[in-house]
């Protein structure tokens, strides 16, 4: 008789061996009482798991889980029309400023000026105005932008 | 075509729909495994809620050329094993104290549920250490091959059937420890 296979019985049960280590076995079982009682064993309870009570989400809990869902997807929606609509401000308010000091210095006859001379301190002065303006408002919408999705995580 | 991928690619979209859909096909799969993970009711349905959430919000990030269910089952692994380390600092794999046998004067009828062999069954897997259950529910209850399995639990091929051994045998040692003698089989 083969050597007792004692430590596979139990993945011999499960389906869980390959066909060699299957066949071995197979073939030691069927001389063996011993192991041929114990692999019936593990195979009552292989069967056994298979067949406990399964569990089910209740309806509420899926209801539950539906509306969840639904909350943060409208959440998440809008944090991304804000996002976009933000860009689009910021965006719109560059192209304005530019547009209008352009438009000015068209308007008042200094742009042919300023085409053919170094730029002057007024100029100088202007645009380092409007560039602290817009890193203001850079870094604030940067904090705002910091504290929602921390306000999101704490709801 | 495949109904999962349908109703991931109407999700992504932002339509509920498509997760009225997804739910409604692994729902029950879900709950099942996130019970015999988590071993507790409350947990399971909280992991659940949440499971379903960050699979809304990350459903960018699967891949619609693979099965959606083996990427569902990772997201609730992951949010259930952290759940678990939390909890319960020590190994995954250590086995909770065996609890005492039910008392001669418990409950007539919890105990004539608990004569059946499938809740008493139920009942010694929910003892067992979190990653024992998890391969048994994988293997018997959602009936995964042994390269699917180790797929699943991310490990290499031996270690999964070394796993698997492994609770099967914690499993029978407790059986045959808290039931009368035989009465197990």
């Amino acid at each position: 008789m083969s050597a007792h296979v004692t430590e596979l019985l139990a993945l011999a049960a499960a389906g869980a061996l390959g066909p060699g280590e299957a066949r071995r076995v197979e073939e030691h079982v069927r001389e063996c009482a011993a192991c041929a009682a114990e692999a019936a064993e593990w195979r009552r309870l292989a069967e056994g798991l298979g067949r406990m009570p399964p569990p089910r989400p209740s309806r509420a809990l899926v209801a539950r889980t539906l509306e969840a869902v639904e909350e943060r997807l409208a959440e998440q929606s809008e944090r991304a029309w804000n996002r976009a609509a933000l860009g689009f401000a910021v965006a719109f308010a560059w192209t304005m400023a530019v547009v209008s000091w352009l438009l000015l210095d068209l308007l008042t006859g200094a742009l042919a000026l300023r085409l053919d001379r170094p730029v002057g301190p007024t100029a100088a002065w202007y645009a380092a105005y409007v560039i602290a303006g817009w890193l203001t408002a850079g870094v604030a919408a940067a904090l705002l932008g910091r504290r929602t999705p921390e306000e999101g995580r704490i709801a | 075509m495949d109904p999962d991928r349908d109703d991931a690619a109407r999700l992504r979209r932002g339509d509920t729909a498509g997760l009225a859909g997804l739910m409604g096909r692994h729902q029950d799969r879900l709950f099942r495994y996130l019970l015999r993970l988590a071993g507790d009711e409350a947990v399971a349905e909280d992991l659940f809620q949440q499971t379903w959430l960050q699979a809304a919000e990350r459903i960018g990030r699967y891949d619609r050329s693979r099965p959606f269910a083996p990427w569902l089952f990772a997201v609730a692994r992951n949010l259930a094993l952290d759940h678990l380390r939390r909890r319960r600092p020590e190994s995954l794999d250590e086995q909770p104290e065996p609890e005492a046998p039910a008392t001669p004067d418990a409950d007539p009828f919890a105990r004539a549920v608990a004569r059946q062999q499938g809740a008493r069954l139920a009942d010694a897997v929910a003892g067992l250490a979190p990653l024992d259950r998890e391969v048994l529910s994988l293997r018997f209850e959602e009936d995964l091959a042994l390269a699917e399995l180790a797929e699943r639990l991310a490990v290499p091929l031996p270690t999964a059937k070394a796993r698997l051994y492994r609770a099967l045998a914690r499993l029978r040692e407790r059986l045959l420890a808290r039931a009368p003698a035989g009465e197990w089989r």
